[in-house]
């Protein structure tokens, strides 16, 4: 079966809770074959957002597309190939693990024992535990096990590691790998945690109130941050801040600034052309350094401005 | 266990610094020619990666004539994957690019860091000068 370009596409999808805006038109790609990660401090909109895409919730105004069809008209058939784990998922939480497994296998005509065997060895699951009797870490896993083995098309994780130890983590991880397959499986997996996702994710969405702040490769993103070093001689005018730089400042021979739109060429011209005679040096930035200095950009923002 | 010592730099692309580290692994003879490479799945789960990134990664270096594929064996190193000269001193550019810049920043001319390079070479025992 093929699948669209784009496994999700949303266009300004809005939900509100009474006057609450949870999620502000929301436009997104999520392309087919991605680990897609949706960023966003608690009580950004993540969950609306995912809730709205597995059509768990209604949107009060927009659009969304999952595997091409209209997320409000999300039938039986592309449930099947959906998988979604979330942090506050209901379980039957009576049953055991292996109940579990016997109640969802015959749902799924994709699903693969052979998988399940290995899965369930991998997790280090006690099948005959009641559910109820499991720890947070171990619950996460059963309903990842009974998710990955149908191998769905697209995984739907929210924020699938709060609350999980070291190694619960790794296993979690290791598990979605191992169910997953080259080309067209695409996982979207939402988090408060860059460091969580900072490997695994190659495309990064970051909500905030509500809102998309960006949405881009990583390879993109980590290309165009770069934290700027200049050593200048003698008496520098540090001026204004030019187009795209961010955090300007000098203390004596050293002047830095965060580069937004980092480009080899033209960032380093631009710094000779300010300071000349300068030694330019550009250090790389981590995913959470490029997010701490988004926040405090905004934080910093008049009220009223345009983000 | 992948067969190549990778140390992860947070900041930077990850293709990227697989690629670099596998090149080197090769010119450092930790990868021998014929021996086989992980299957992209393996890349993927020791890397914790998209399988997808971990097949651009392979495919970039079966391009780049660093492995070649060979059908139910997978991926094995190179006969000339160790490239020639040239590329050698390529990989060593990044490191060079920084230590020119610090040179620059501590207002050295080029003969002092040639010689302070030559003194360097001289006391691990490099015999060619």
């Amino acid at each position: 079966m093929n699948y669209p370009m784009n496994i999700i596409e949303t266009n300004r999808l809005s939900r509100r809770y009474w006057r609450t805006e949870a999620l502000r038109d929301l436009t997104l790609t999520v392309p087919t074959g991605s680990v897609f990660a949706l960023l966003g401090a608690n009580g950004a909109g993540k969950t609306t957002a995912i809730k709205v895409l597995m059509n768990l919730l209604p949107p009060s105004a927009g659009e969304a597309r999952v595997l091409g069809v209209d997320s409000r008209r999300l039938g039986e058939r592309e449930r099947a190939q959906i998988g979604y784990v979330s942090e506050n998922q209901k379980l039957p939480r009576w049953m055991t693990v292996r109940q579990l497994l016997d109640y969802c296998r015959p749902f799924y005509p994709t699903w693969d024992p052979a998988l399940e065997t290995k899965l369930l060895g991998q997790f280090d699951l006690p099948v005959d535990r009641k559910l109820k009797n499991l720890s947070r870490g171990m619950l996460m896993k059963a309903a990842l096990l009974s998710t990955l083995a149908y191998r769905p098309k697209l995984l739907v994780l929210d924020e699938p590691f709060s609350g999980l130890d070291p190694l619960a983590r790794d296993d979690f991880v290791r598990g979605v790998l191992e169910a997953s397959e080259l080309g067209d499986w695409t996982v979207l997996v939402s988090s408060h945690d860059i460091e969580e996702v900072e490997r695994l994710a190659d495309n990064i969405a970051l909500l905030e109130a509500g809102r998309l702040k960006f949405s881009e490769t990583t390879e993109a993103l980590l290309g165009r941050f770069r934290r700027m070093e200049v050593t200048v001689s003698g008496a520098t005018q540090l001026g204004a801040p030019a187009a795209g730089w961010l955090e300007l400042e000098q203390k004596g021979g050293l002047v830095r600034f965060i580069a937004t739109q980092y480009d080899r060429t033209t960032t380093e011209q631009a710094c000779r052309q300010r300071f000349p005679e300068s030694a330019v040096t550009a250090h790389p930035m981590t995913l959470r350094e490029i997010f701490v200095t988004l926040a405090r950009e905004t934080r910093n923002q008049p009220q009223g401005a345009a983000a | 266990m992948l067969p190549f010592s990778l140390e992860l730099k947070p900041g930077l692309p990850i293709t990227e610094q697989v690629i670099f580290a596998v090149k080197k692994a090769v010119v450092g003879g930790q990868l021998t020619p014929g021996q086989p490479f992980p299957s992209v799945r393996v890349v993927s789960q020791e890397l914790k990666i998209n399988p997808n990134t971990a097949h651009k990664i392979v495919a970039a270096l079966v391009a780049q004539g660093v492995l070649i594929t060979t059908p139910a064996v997978g991926s094995v190193v190179a006969e000339r994957a160790a490239g020639d000269r040239q590329e050698r001193a390529d990989l060593l550019g990044r490191d060079l690019e920084q230590v020119v810049v610090e040179a620059k920043k501590l207002g050295l001319t080029l003969a002092e860091v040639q010689s302070g390079l030559a003194v360097q070479w001289k006391k691990l025992g490099g015999k060619k000068s």
